[in-house]
């Protein structure tokens, strides 16, 4: 038995140790997840809040062999964020350039700052799920089986979305 | 934009088309390549000029894309976990039903849950006696009906 099915049994079984356990795991690269996605502290906030809600209301949902915790879990934030995204995108705000500028970041030489801040909006202006795709394959640390899990696709259809999303991204850069 | 084929390992060919897919997909980082092809991907880039000007590509996009980090969410993090804590908080119902039949599946919680069952027969039998005789007479008769008893085997002792 791996580790996720021993954890998702104690939580299945209504656990609330395992439960603890298990938000303290996955907390941060959901976190960091969420906000690459939305760009604010807030809405992150609300969507981990609510993707880890769901690990311990709609824990018996989650099938051994089928996908990993964190993948199911990363999954639920997506669609989370997907969702968030398409209902009211005039609300999006991004912290994103403010917090990183602000942040204890070493300083940059000015050419590669403004390559980062285009990169950053580049990154901001692309479709949500190329967005996604991006940021699952590239931060996250998924392979491409789990993000095509995690997006409900297949691995064909996330390479296709993975080299449309770099193609633009390479783009704006370029203008 | 390539020519030709190229042998990554032994039980794998890369092309071309398969090789821009892979880096234009996932960028121009070797560990980031799909697993089983990495070996024959690397192989194909070694013997392709082609294929090297194309990781340079996208080597810089990569490398702003790693120089992208988040700041800390601390905060943000210790307020879920309070909220969360607080909604998925037991009642003292849950608690005691929890005590009385175990929903976790460690240490004796396999064998308390038979002993528990087992025992409401015995539980239910001395509630109800407490209200009901089921025929059997009071105290004091049933020592009469005692006393007379081994009144009885004494006489029959003396009468051996």
């Amino acid at each position: 038995m791996t580790d996720d099915e021993v954890l998702m049994r104690a939580i299945q079984a209504g656990d609330s140790r395992a439960y603890n356990s298990a938000v303290r795991q996955h907390i941060k690269p959901l976190g960091h997840y969420a906000f690459r996605m939305l760009g604010n502290s807030k809405d992150t906030e609300d969507i981990v809040q609510e993707t880890l809600l769901r690990l311990w209301t709609h824990a018996q949902s989650w099938k051994p062999g089928k996908a990993g915790v964190s993948t199911w879990l990363h999954r639920i934030a997506h669609n989370l964020c997907i969702d968030y995204l398409r209902k009211d995108k005039s609300n999006v705000s991004s912290e994103l350039s403010d917090e990183l500028e602000s942040g204890d970041r070493p300083a940059q030489a000015p050419e590669r700052e403004e390559r980062l801040a285009a990169l950053r909006e580049a990154l901001h202006t692309l479709p949500e799920r190329q967005r996604s795709a991006i940021i699952l394959s590239h931060y996250q640390g998924f392979s491409n089986r789990e993000i095509a899990e995690v997006m409900g696709i297949t691995v064909d259809a996330l390479e296709s979305i993975l080299a449309r999303a770099r193609r633009g991204l390479k783009a704006q850069l370029s203008e | 934009m390539y020519q030709g084929q190229c042998g990554g390992s032994i039980n794998m060919k890369m092309t071309a088309q398969r090789f821009e897919r892979i880096v234009t997909a996932y960028g121009s980082e070797p560990a980031r390549w799909p697993a089983p092809e990495r070996e024959a991907c690397i192989h194909f880039l070694t013997e392709s000029p082609a294929a090297q000007a194309l990781v340079a590509e996208y080597r810089e996009l990569n490398l702003l894309l790693d120089a992208v980090q988040v700041p800390a969410l601390t905060q943000m993090e210790q307020r879920v976990m309070r909220s969360l804590r607080e909604a998925t908080r037991d009642s003292l119902l849950d608690k005691v039903l929890d005590w009385l039949l175990p929903r976790q599946q460690h240490g004796m919680a396999w064998a308390w849950r038979p002993a528990l069952v087992a025992c409401l027969p015995l539980v239910c039998g001395i509630y109800m006696a407490n209200f009901y005789s089921f025929g059997i007479n009071s105290v004091e008769n049933s020592w009469q009906e005692e006393l007379y008893l081994i009144s009885m085997n004494d006489y029959a002792e003396i009468t051996e």
